[in-house]
């Protein structure tokens, strides 16, 4: 089983190329596959899975509307004690179990691999385009790299990852809802253009 | 527009939130009678002014949230988490 999913849930929804209006301003949209493990802390023992985290992992567990890049994952706070960690591809399942045997009974650990999409959004008017989905406050004041929000993002519920300074945006919605969710991020990127690979 | 503080998620518009009603009932004991059971259900006081209310934040942090909403503003006095306390401003 160490074959990612030959099927992306957008299909064919991604046309590789350059779509929209002409110019410089062009983002950047691309399906980003990655494996996705939801770790929610029991009640109690937020602590211990702090503790399990940061010895097998060397990752500490960030607060409110943080993330932490571990070496073989990224932990994006989603609600109190409770994160998203987000990796590269890896055989079926390898990551949600390691996490399942360094946190024991301390949380549940749930694999989202298949259960949601991450949808990658970079670019010099990334936040132009992702401003007109949300509602969030993009400004660097109170955004920026190393920053995750939980905020409806085109009406959806979304998990707003902030990776880097281009900026690159990960949008993680449910996967069910990805070639919904593509289709309105690609008619916000029409007056910028956008370019799929 | 309302916008609410989330302790957690910072300032957020009143659409990620669901309104869940009067925060100042509580549940009458399992042997309280038959009336105390429908006031708790039905009867709410509908105050012109200040308000606790339950605001559940479900389109973000999921957390449920005590607010003080002015009835006739709008306007926010303050945001707690659920097992908070929170103190009604004068008129």
């Amino acid at each position: 089983m160490s074959v990612v999913d030959p099927v992306s849930p957008l299909g064919n929804t991604l046309v590789p190329g350059r779509h929209g209006a002409a110019g410089d301003g062009a983002v950047r949209i691309a399906e980003r596959r990655c494996d996705l493990v939801q770790v929610f802390a029991r009640k109690g023992r937020a602590g211990d899975v702090a503790a399990a985290m940061l010895a097998r992992f060397g990752s500490d567990l960030p607060g409110p509307g943080h993330t932490f890049d571990a070496p073989a994952f990224s932990a994006l706070w989603v609600q109190p004690d409770g994160w998203l960690l987000v990796a590269p591809r890896s055989p079926e399942g390898a990551l949600a179990k390691s996490i399942k045997a360094a946190c024991g009974d301390t949380a549940s650990v749930v694999e989202q691999t298949h259960g949601r999409s991450v949808i990658a959004l970079s670019g010099g008017r990334a936040a132009w385009v992702l401003g007109k989905l949300s509602s969030l406050d993009l400004h660097g004041r109170e955004f920026g790299p190393g920053r995750a929000a939980v905020s409806p993002v085109a009406g959806l519920s979304c998990v707003v990852h902030h990776r880097d300074a281009a900026p690159s945006y990960d949008l993680i919605v449910f996967a069910t809802f990805a070639r919904w969710f593509v289709t309105s991020l690609t008619h916000a990127a029409e007056e910028t253009g956008y370019i799929v690979e | 527009m309302i916008r609410i503080a989330c302790p957690f998620c910072g300032l957020r518009d009143e659409t990620e939130f669901a309104y869940r009603g009067d925060a100042t009932v509580s549940r009458p004991p399992a042997d309280a009678p038959i009336e105390d059971f429908h006031d708790y259900v039905y009867r709410r006081a509908n105050p012109r002014g200040w308000h606790v209310e339950w605001w559940h934040h479900a389109g973000g942090c999921r957390q449920f949230l005590k607010v003080v909403r002015h009835t006739m503003t709008h306007a926010v006095h303050s945001v707690g988490l659920a097992s908070s306390t929170q103190v009604v401003p004068p008129e």
